[in-house]
């Protein structure tokens, strides 16, 4: 039972990672969910004990249910964090129409051009003031060029 | 009375959720909001002070069964330290203008999140409220929504939450290895744990924290975390949040692996060595004022770990000290950075002194105390290393205000209430270096609460 719970541990933590190195949001983030169960799996292992269901009055061995409790916390969790997650990659979606990183990565320097005639003279540390400011407009004018 | 600080952010937290943070009032009653977790946490401070610790188990629950609650001076320096960062980011925000509405709701649940995480005496409990601030950060590092803020938002998410299941898997561990979460409790046990599961705890909850904290071989999300993000964002994060990694290495590690972190001292005092001459080394061939400070803060918790690893009241006292002054000066720096103006410019000028070591400011004070460490426990390479360090941050630094100050003639200034959040902040770090003793008696205070430092 050990060696097969450990295996099921050890197979999605590695998918999970395998996942994780993907370019692509929405895999990136399927990966994080693994390897978060993979955690979960893990605390349920430390916990495993053979026994009656722990309902007083206590009579005979039972399971302990201390770490099933700390397993729906950790689910509870993991599940925020993955909504979370997947609402930036929503919102990446809306404002450039794409789930990859690195065509992120492609509107990031672009954008860094844009700003260059402002900051030419010794502004490279101030660069910082002028992100974010972009009015929606703007945002959309510059997805519609990455497509 | 313990609860108080958690429950006045938490319902705080909850009532700005629904108003609108960028109306100038909402704000404001977030500033309020944190204020009045300040002086609850002082009031609390100044009970433990004189009493000692105190301790409390959540919900009516005998001891031992509920969740326990449990404040030390150490606690205290932390919370106190961790709200004081977040203040000064959130005021900064709000007189700058908030640009987005969730963003004072956030930074008042990350401070419920850290305040609550230094407060609680049980491990999982402890995970609960480190993910409660971790999801804010995550929330916050977008803040600002261009291509970058979502690109280092990722590259935070991503290694953050491997971070934090790291820690978890540490925590089940040691729950299937002593069959307590209480952290008391576990402390007691811990010795009875064989050797090698012991250890291999300690390890896990170790590479968690240092993620956390940006140490050397974990180091790669730091910088682009911290140029990519907006300055408030960057400040919270190297000021506050970075707190966690510093608290949890001295609590788990001073407090529950004592015997592991003596074992380790050696380990510790390489990736120690090699943060801080890494750090110095990158910030010196950089030239983005938020890149050198990113691999600034690689630096200088090295001298952290070091502390850590030598050990014994002296030790603790001054990783304590570092702690307290690095954030401040981090948080400085970070806000600092991105004002232009003669006032902003003064500011920037004093934490870049702090982080060097030069005297009037505070950042000394915490090199001093390492460097009685090393000469109290004989260890010249460490002196050594101390002065290399301090030497290269000075010229980096030196580098960064250069270039700063030619920035500044060739722009007009930022807004001047910026500007006055940021130079009451150096004046803060001023005045603890003009005068350190409250601070030091505190720290002080607060390392003797470990029962490693008891021992003489």
């Amino acid at each position: 039972m050990i060696l097969v719970i450990s295996l099921a541990i050890a197979v999605m933590f590695a998918a999970g990672a395998y996942l994780m190195l993907k370019r692509d949001l929405i895999r990136l983030i399927a990966g994080m969910i693994l390897i978060g169960n993979a955690a979960n799996l893990f605390i349920m292992a430390s916990g495993l004990r053979r026994g009656a269901a722990p309902i007083l009055p206590v009579e005979e061995p039972t399971a302990d249910p201390l770490v099933q409790a700390m397993v729906l916390t950790a689910i509870v969790i993991s599940f925020a964090t993955a909504a979370l997650a997947l609402a930036l990659v929503y919102r990446v979606y809306i404002s450039h129409y794409s789930v990859d990183l690195s065509r992120l990565s492609a509107a990031e320097e672009q954008q860094a051009e844009r700003d260059e005639p402002m900051t030419e003279d010794l502004r490279e540390g101030v660069r910082d003031d002028t992100d974010g400011e972009a009015s929606p407009d703007d945002r959309r004018a510059r997805a519609e060029a990455i497509r | 009375m313990i609860a108080l600080p958690v429950a006045v952010l938490w319902f705080g937290g909850f009532v700005l959720a629904v108003l609108d943070g960028t109306r100038k009032p909402a704000a404001w009653l977030s500033v309020a909001v944190l204020a009045s977790a300040i002086l609850s946490t002082m009031a609390l401070g100044i009970t433990v002070y004189q009493d000692g610790p105190m301790s409390l188990a959540v919900g009516g629950w005998s001891f031992g069964v509920g969740i326990t609650l449990r404040v030390d001076m150490l606690s205290i320096v932390f919370a106190l330290l961790s709200q004081g960062v977040l203040l000064a980011a959130l005021v900064y925000e709000v007189v700058n203008e908030v640009g987005a509405r969730i963003y004072p709701a956030v930074v008042l649940f990350m401070g419920l999140g850290l305040t609550g995480l230094v407060f609680t005496g049980d491990a999982f409990n402890f995970y609960v409220f480190f993910e409660i601030s971790m999801i804010s950060a995550y929330v916050l590092s977008s803040y600002g929504e261009s291509p970058r803020q979502f690109r280092a938002a990722f590259v935070f998410i991503t290694v953050n939450l491997l971070g934090s299941v790291f820690f978890l898997i540490g925590i089940s561990a040691i729950y299937h290895t002593t069959g307590f979460l209480d952290m008391y409790r576990i402390r007691d046990q811990m010795p009875l744990v064989q050797e090698n599961p012991a250890i291999l705890s300690a390890t896990i909850i170790f590479v968690a924290f240092s993620i956390k904290l940006g140490l050397f071989p974990f180091h790669f999300w730091l910088p682009a975390v911290y140029t990519g993000t907006r300055p408030s964002v960057a400040a919270i994060l190297s000021g506050a949040l970075a707190n966690i990694g510093t608290y949890g290495l001295i609590r788990f590690g001073a407090d529950i692996f004592p015997r592991e972190l003596r074992q380790a001292a050696p380990v510790l005092i390489a990736l120690g060595t090699a943060s801080i001459i890494y750090g110095a080394i990158q910030a010196l061939s950089r030239h983005a004022t938020n890149e050198v400070l990113a691999y600034s803060a690689i630096g200088q918790v090295g001298y952290i770990l070091i502390a850590l690893g030598i050990g014994g009241p002296a030790g603790y006292t001054a990783a304590i000290l570092y702690t307290v002054l690095n954030s401040t000066n981090k948080a400085l720096l970070f806000l600092s950075g991105s004002l232009r103006g003669w006032l902003a410019g003064a500011a920037f000028a004093i934490g870049a002194f702090s982080v060097a070591g030069v005297p009037p400011a505070s950042g000394f004070l915490g090199k001093m105390a390492l460097f009685q460490v090393g000469i109290a426990e004989d260890r010249p390479m460490l002196v050594a290393l101390i002065f290399l360090g301090g030497a290269l941050s000075f010229v980096y630094m030196f580098q960064l205000y250069r270039r700063r100050t030619a920035e500044i003639e060739a722009h007009d200034s930022s807004p001047w209430g910026a500007q006055v959040v940021v130079v009451m902040l150096a004046l803060v770090i001023l005045g603890i270096g003009v005068w350190p003793d409250p601070l030091l008696n505190l720290v002080e205070r607060a390392a003797l609460s470990l029962p490693e430092a008891q021992v003489p």
